[in-house]
C-alpha cells in the first residue's frame, strides 16, 4: 500500500470539518457562529487549493480509501485535478457569497435562528464536497439528499412573508421527485451489476454492453439518472421551482443556490457518465440528444421569460435557467470537448451569478429594500461599486470578449463545430439567439441602474456598506476577468482532470 | 517603440479625455469642458496624422487563449479609416459645442462621445477578428447613450432597437471567428485572405460560404443594409444632431470596415468571387440603394429623410465592395470619404435649423435660404455633390462605381448597377433639391416682409464651411486620395 | 413478458407503488397527501431493494452460532448490502418527512389551509 502524502487526506478533512462545524454552529451564538463558519470555510478553501496544486503536480488522480476497507467493499473518494479545481472554486465562491450578503443574512433571518443558517450552509458545503469527490454512487445519493434538505432550508430561513415558505415547499417537492428517480436508478443498477463503487460499476457495465445483454434496462437507468438529476438542477422543463426559490431567498442563499447547488448535481451526472456508463455508450444512446434539445429550449425560453420580469432577482433566476441550458448543451454533445466546454461554463456561471445576486442585495439596500425595477433606477449612481460590478456581470452574461461569458460561448461553439452535422447548426443558432435575448434583458437592467428618473425618491440615499462587501465585489470582478483572459489555464486543468477521470 | 505608443495613444487619448471630464470637477463648467474636449480631439487627430506618416506595426496586447490574441495592427486600410474618423469627430465636436446648449446632461454626452471615438479608433486598428469584434461591441454600447440622450420614451425605444440589431448583427459576424479558426491556423487579417493555401472539402466550402454571407448581413446591420437596416430611420430623429452626424457619417462606415476586413482580409476575394454570395450581396445592396432613396423621397421629417438617404448611400459603398474589382473598390473607398463629408454637412445643417428655428419638417423650410444663407448654401453644395454633379466629389465616386460595375462582364448585374444608381440619383435630386429650391425661391405668394435673418453661430458654421470646401476640393483634385487607394487596392485585389 | 412480471412480483409491486407515490406527490393538492405520496415512493424503493437482496432459502445476515463457532460461509445468508442501503434510505426519508411536516405546519399557521393551489394564489397576491 503506497504511502499517502499528508495533503492527500485533505479532501476527507474538508468533508468531516464542514460536517462537524455544522453541528457546532447549531449551538453557538449567531455572531460567533458567523466567525467560526467563515474561518472553517476559509480553511477548507486553503485545503482544497493545496490539493489542487498537489494533483496538478502529479498530473493524475488518486483514490482515497475510507477506513481500512479496500474496494470493492469499502467506500472511496476519487480526487483529481478536475475535482479539486471544482472544490476550490466552490468553497471560495461560498465564502465570498456569505461575506457579500452577510448584512442581509442577519436582517432576513429570525434573531435566534441565524446560527442555524450557518449550520445549514456548513452542511451544504460538506454535501457539495462529497458530491464532487465521491466514488461511490450510494454515497452520492445520501449527499444528494443532504444537499436537498439544506438548500431548501437556506431558502426558507428568510422568515418574512409566506412566499418563501411556498417556494421552499415547491422546491422540496420537485427535488424529492428527482431524488426518487435517482434512487430508483441506483437500485436498478445495483441489481444489474452488484456493485456500488463507480470503477467497478463501470467495468460491469462494460461487460454488459459487450455481451449486449440488458441493453433496455441500461437505457432506462441512464434515463432515470439523467431525468432525476436534471429535475434537481433545473433543466427545462423541470425548472418551474427555480424562479420562486431563488427569487425569494436572501441574497447569499440565491447566490449559493444558483451558483453552486445546481452545479453539484451536474458534476455528479458528469461523473456518472464518465465512470459508470462510459462516454462511448452515451454517444450511441439517445439520452444525450434529449438533454441537448432540452438545453437549447432552456436557453431560449429561460431568456424569453426573463425579459418580462420586473423583479430583478426573478430575472436573475430565469437567467440561471438559461445558463444551465448552456451546460446541458455541452453535455448533450456527448464528446470530450463538449464536456470540457460544459465544465468551463459551470465555472464561469459559478463566478458570475453569485456576483450578480450579491450586487442585487446591495442595490436593494440603496433602494429602500425593494426589488422592483422601477425602484432601482439610478441605483448605479447611489452605489457606484455595486453598479460597476453588476455591469461587468451583465456584460459577461451577454458575452463580451475579455469576460467569462465569451470564453464559454467560444468553447461551446468550437465543441459544436467539431461535432458537425445538424447538432452543430442547432447549437450555433441557439447560441446566437440566446445572446441577443440575454442582451435584451441585461442591458436594459444595466441602463436602468444609471437612468435617473425625475420622481426619484431615493435620490439622497447613500450607500453604507462594510468594507468586506467591497472586497468581495472586487474579488468577484477579478475572478470574472480571470476566466475571460486566462481561460486556457482553466481549460487545461479541466481536460487534464477529465482525462484521468475514468 | 514609438510607433506602438502612437497607435495606442490614438486610442487612449479620447478615453483619457472622457475620464478627465467625468471625474475632475472643474470641467463641469461649460467653457473649460469645451476647451478640454477640443484639445483631446485635436490631439487625437494630430496623433492619427503622425500614425499615417509612419510605417506599419503590429502589437499583441494579450492572449485570451492560445488561438485568440488581442492584436492591434496598423496598415494602410486602418490609416485610411482612422484618418476619416478623427477628422469628422473633430468637426462635429466643434459644431456640438454650440448645439449642446440646447440639451441637458451635457457632460454625459461628451463622455460617451469621446469614449466612442476611442472604441472606433480601436476598431480601425484591429488586427484580427477577435479584436474587431471586441471593439465593435464596445462601440455599440458606448454609442447607445448618444442615441438615448434626450431620455424620452421614443429615444429609449430607438436606442434599444439600435442595440438589438447591432448585437444580432455582431453575433452573425461572430460565426466568422468560430469557423475560420476551425479551418485555418492564422486568424490575423492578411491582405488577400487567410484561406488561400488551405484545401477545403466540398462541405467545408459551402459552410464557409454560408458563414461569409451571414457575416456580411450581420455587419451590414451596422451599415444599414437591407434586411437589417430598420434601426437607422428610428434612431436618427430622436438623437441630437451631432450624434446623428457621427452615427450616419462614421459609425456606419465602421460596419463597412468590418465587411471589408471580412471579405478582403479574412476570406479573400478569390473565395467569394463568382459565387452566389457575391450575387446575393450585389442584389441586397442594390435593393437598399433603391429602397432608401424611395423612402427618403416620401419622407417629410428632415432628419428621417436624411436617415433614409444614409441607408441608400452607404449601400452604394457596399455595392462597390461587392463587385470585387479594382475600379469599383476605388469608387467605394472614395464614396466612403465623400459620403461622410456630405452627410455630416447635411446633418449639421439639419442641426443648425432645428437649433435656431425648431423646425423639423421640410414643409416648413420655405425661405430658409434667405434667413440662414450660409447654412443653406452649404446644404446646396453638399446635395449637389450627393446627386453626383461634376465637378463636385460625389460625381467622381459615382463615376468609378458605374465604370466598375460595367467592367464586371456578368450580365445582368453589370448593367443593373448603373441603372439603379442613375434612378437613385434622380430620386436623390428629388428629395434634396426640392428643399433647396423651397429655401431659396419660396414662390410669389410668400410674405417677404415677415422674414427675419437669423444670426448663425460661428461654432456651427465654421465646421460646415470647412467640410463644404473639402467636398469641392476633393472633386477638383482627387489625385491624393486616388494614390492612397491605389496602394491599398494593390495589396488586396 | 407477463411471466417475468409475475415471477418478479416484488419488483413489480414496488414499481406500481412507486408510480402511485410519484403521481400522488406530483398531482395531489393537499400537502399532507403529498407527504404521504413521498413516503409511498420511498417505501416502494425500499421494497425493491430488499427484494433484490433476498435469496430464496437463505437466512438473515446475522452469523449463526453453530457447533461451537460462527458459520461464516456466505452461502447461508442473504445479501446484506441492500439492507444497509434501506436503512440509510429510511433515515433520509424520515428527515425529509420531518422537514416537510414542519413546512406544512408553518404554512397552515399562516394561511389556514392545506391546499397548495390556494396557498400559491394567496401568497402571490400578498405584498412582500
Amino acid at each position: 500500500m503506497e504511502h499517502l502524502a499528508f495533503c492527500q487526506n485533505f479532501p476527507f478533512f474538508t468533508i468531516i470539518m464542514t460536517l462537524s462545524s455544522g453541528v457546532i454552529c447549531s449551538i453557538l451564538k449567531p455572531k460567533k457562529a458567523m466567525y467560526f463558519q467563515c474561518i472553517v470555510i476559509f480553511a477548507t478553501f486553503v485545503m482544497s487549493l493545496i490539493t489542487l496544486l498537489f494533483t496538478l503536480s502529479t498530473k493524475t488522480s488518486y483514490a482515497f480509501m475510507m477506513g481500512h476497507f479496500p474496494a470493492p467493499w469499502g467506500n472511496e473518494l476519487r480526487i483529481g485535478p478536475f475535482e479539486s479545481l471544482m472544490a476550490t472554486c466552490f468553497s471560495g465562491i461560498m465564502l465570498l457569497s456569505l461575506i457579500g450578503g452577510m448584512s442581509h443574512i442577519f436582517e432576513d433571518t429570525e434573531e435566534k435562528k441565524t446560527n442555524l443558517y450557518f449550520c445549514m450552509i456548513s452542511l451544504l458545503l460538506s454535501s457539495l464536497f462529497a458530491l464532487i469527490y465521491t466514488n461511490d454512487i450510494f454515497t452520492g445519493y445520501v449527499f444528494v439528499e443532504i444537499n436537498t434538505i439544506t438548500s431548501c432550508a437556506i431558502v426558507m430561513l428568510k422568515y418574512r412573508g409566506g412566499k418563501t415558505i411556498v417556494a421552499t415547499t415547491r422546491y422540496m417537492v420537485m427535488s424529492l421527485l428527482g431524488s426518487g428517480l435517482f434512487l430508483l436508478g441506483i437500485t436498478m443498477l445495483y441489481d444489474l451489476t452488484g456493485h456500488l463503487l463507480m470503477p467497478q460499476l463501470g467495468q460491469a457495465v462494460n461487460l454488459l454492453v459487450e455481451s449486449n445483454q440488458y441493453m433496455f434496462p441500461l437505457t432506462v437507468i441512464i434515463g432515470l439518472f439523467s431525468i432525476g438529476l436534471s429535475i434537481k438542477s433545473a433543466l427545462f422543463p423541470f425548472h418551474t421551482w427555480l424562479p420562486d426559490a431563488h427569487g425569494n431567498a436572501t441574497a447569499s442563499s440565491s447566490a449559493i443556490l444558483s451558483g453552486l447547488v445546481l452545479k453539484g448535481y451536474i458534476i455528479l451526472l458528469i461523473k456518472i457518465f464518465y465512470r459508470v456508463i462510459g462516454l462511448d455508450v452515451i454517444e450511441v444512446d439517445q439520452v444525450t440528444n434529449i438533454l441537448f434539445v432540452f438545453g437549447i429550449l432552456a436557453m431560449i425560453i429561460g431568456s424569453i421569460k426573463a425579459i418580462s420580469q420586473q423583479d430583478i432577482k426573478k430575472m436573475l433566476a430565469y437567467s440561471s435557467v438559461a445558463q444551465i441550458g448552456y451546460v446541458y448543451l455541452g453535455i448533450g454533445l456527448g464528446t470530450n470537448l463538449g464536456i470540457i466546454a460544459a465544465s468551463l461554463q459551470i465555472l464561469a456561471h459559478a463566478f458570475t451569478k453569485p456576483m450578480l445576486f450579491v450586487c442585487s442585495g446591495g442595490l436593494m439596500d440603496v433602494s429602500g429594500g425593494s426589488k422592483q425595477a422601477k425602484d432601482l433606477s439610478g441605483a448605479g449612481y447611489r452605489d457606484k461599486l455595486t453598479g460597476v460590478a453588476f455591469t461587468i456581470g451583465g456584460l459577461s452574461m451577454v458575452g463580451i470578449p475579455l469576460l467569462a461569458g465569451f470564453s464559454t460561448k467560444f468553447n461551446l461553439c468550437m465543441a459544436a463545430i467539431e461535432y458537425g452535422n445538424i447538432k452543430m447548426i442547432m447549437a450555433l443558432i441557439a447560441i446566437i439567439i440566446s445572446t441577443v435575448l440575454n442582451a435584451m434583458y441585461y442591458l436594459p437592467a444595466i441602463f436602468n441602474l444609471y437612468h435617473v428618473r425625475h420622481d426619484d425618491s431615493f435620490k439622497d440615499v447613500k450607500a453604507h456598506y462594510h468594507f468586506s462587501y467591497a472586497i468581495v465585489l472586487v474579488i468577484f470582478i477579478l475572478l470574472n476577468f480571470s476566466i475571460g483572459i486566462f481561460s486556457d489555464t482553466y481549460e487545461s486543468i479541466i481536460s487534464m482532470g477529465l482525462s484521468t477521470f475514468g | 517603440m514609438i510607433q506602438e505608443v502612437l497607435m495606442f495613444g490614438a486610442i487612449l487619448i479620447p478615453m483619457i479625455g472622457a475620464l478627465i471630464i467625468g471625474v475632475v470637477p472643474i470641467f463641469k463648467d461649460d467653457k473649460k469642458r469645451n476647451i478640454c474636449i477640443f484639445i483631446s480631439l485635436v490631439l487625437t487627430l494630430f496623433i492619427v496624422i503622425l500614425n499615417c506618416l509612419y510605417g506599419d506595426v503590429s502589437v499583441t496586447v494579450l492572449r485570451l487563449s492560445e488561438k485568440l490574441p488581442i492584436l492591434f495592427k496598423k496598415d494602410l486600410m486602418s490609416k485610411w479609416f482612422t484618418m476619416l474618423c478623427s477628422f469628422m469627430w473633430l468637426m462635429v465636436g466643434v459644431f456640438s459645442f454650440e448645439y449642446i446648449k440646447h440639451e441637458e446632461n451635457r457632460n454625459r454626452f461628451y463622455i460617451f462621445y469621446l469614449l466612442t471615438l476611442g472604441a472606433i479608433l480601436g476598431l480601425g486598428f484591429a488586427g484580427n477578428f477577435v479584436t474587431l469584434y471586441l471593439c465593435f461591441e464596445f462601440m455599440t454600447f458606448l454609442s447607445m447613450p448618444l442615441v438615448l440622450h434626450s431620455g424620452t420614451k421614443e429615444a429609449i425605444q430607438a436606442a434599444k432597437k439600435y442595440l438589438y440589431y447591432s448585437i444580432f448583427g455582431a453575433s452573425l459576424g461572430l460565426l466568422n471567428l468560430f469557423f475560420i479558426s476551425y479551418y485555418s491556423p492564422i486568424l490575423e487579417f492578411l491582405p488577400g485572405g487567410v484561406l488561400n493555401n488551405i484545401s477545403l472539402t466540398q462541405n467545408a466550402h459551402t459552410t464557409l460560404l454560408v458563414v461569409s454571407f451571414l457575416s456580411i448581413i450581420g455587419f451590414g446591420a451596422k451599415a444599414g443594409m437591407f434586411p437589417l437596416h430598420a434601426w437607422l430611420p428610428t434612431a436618427h430623429p430622436v438623437a441630437p444632431a451631432p450624434a446623428s452626424a457621427v452615427l450616419s457619417g462614421v459609425i456606419t462606415k465602421a460596419g463597412v470596415l468590418c465587411i471589408i476586413r471580412t471579405v478582403y482580409y479574412l476570406f479573400g476575394v478569390d473565395f467569394i468571387r463568382g459565387t452566389w454570395v457575391q450575387y446575393a450581396w450585389i442584389i441586397l445592396a442594390l435593393i437598399t440603394v433603391f429602397m432608401g432613396s424611395m423612402l427618403a423621397y416620401n419622407e417629410t421629417i428632415f432628419k428621417k429623410r436624411l436617415a433614409y438617404s444614409s441607408v441608400s448611400q452607404v449601400s452604394y459603398i457596399l455595392f462597390g465592395l461587392a463587385l470585387l474589382n479594382k475600379i469599383a473598390f476605388t469608387g467605394a473607398m472614395l464614396h466612403m470619404y465623400f459620403h461622410s463629408l456630405i452627410k455630416d454637412v447635411l446633418f449639421l445643417t439639419a442641426g443648425a435649423i432645428i437649433y435656431l428655428t425648431h423646425k423639423t419638417n421640410v414643409k416648413d423650410f420655405k425661405a430658409m435660404g434667405k434667413r440662414m444663407p450660409i447654412v443653406m448654401w452649404c446644404f446646396t453644395i453638399a446635395s449637389l455633390s450627393l446627386i453626383g454633379i461634376p465637378p463636385l466629389s460625389g460625381f467622381i465616386s459615382k463615376w468609378y462605381l458605374c465604370v466598375g460595375s460595367l467592367s464586371l462582364n456578368i450580365q445582368p448585374y453589370a448593367i443593373l448597377g448603373p441603372i439603379v444608381l442613375i434612378i437613385s440619383a434622380l430620386l436623390t435630386a428629388g428629395y434634396l433639391f426640392t428643399i433647396t429650391i423651397n429655401a431659396f425661391f419660396p414662390g410669389n405668394d410668400f410674405d417677404y416682409n415677415s422674414l427675419e435673418k437669423i444670426k448663425e453661430p460661428k461654432l456651427m458654421t465654421i465646421p460646415m464651411i470647412i467640410l463644404t470646401i473639402l467636398i469641392v476640393l476633393f472633386g477638383l483634385y482627387p489625385h491624393g486620395l486616388l494614390n492612397i487607394i491605389n496602394s491599398i487596392v494593390g495589396t488586396i485585389l | 413478458m407477463f411471466n417475468n412480471l409475475f415471477s418478479n412480483f416484488y419488483e413489480t409491486t414496488a414499481v406500481i407503488i412507486f408510480g402511485i407515490g410519484f403521481t400522488t406527490l406530483l398531482l395531489h393538492r393537499n400537502l399532507i397527501k403529498k407527504i404521504i405520496g413521498f413516503n409511498f415512493m420511498d417505501t416502494a424503493i425500499y421494497l425493491f431493494l430488499a427484494a433484490k437482496g433476498y435469496i430464496q432459502g437463505r437466512v438473515a445476515p446475522i452469523l449463526i452460532f453453530e457447533n461451537g463457532s460462527y458459520d461464516t460461509s456466505f452461502e447461508r445468508y442473504i445479501n446484506p448490502i441492500p439492507a444497509g442501503l434501506v436503512l440509510t434510505g429510511i433515515v433520509v426519508s424520515v428527515s425529509v418527512t420531518a422537514f416537510m411536516l414542519a413546512l406544512t405546519i408553518r404554512l397552515y399557521k399562516k394561511y389556514h389551509t392545506l391546499d397548495i393551489d390556494k396557498i400559491v394564489r394567496i401568497a402571490s397576491k400578498e405584498e412582500e
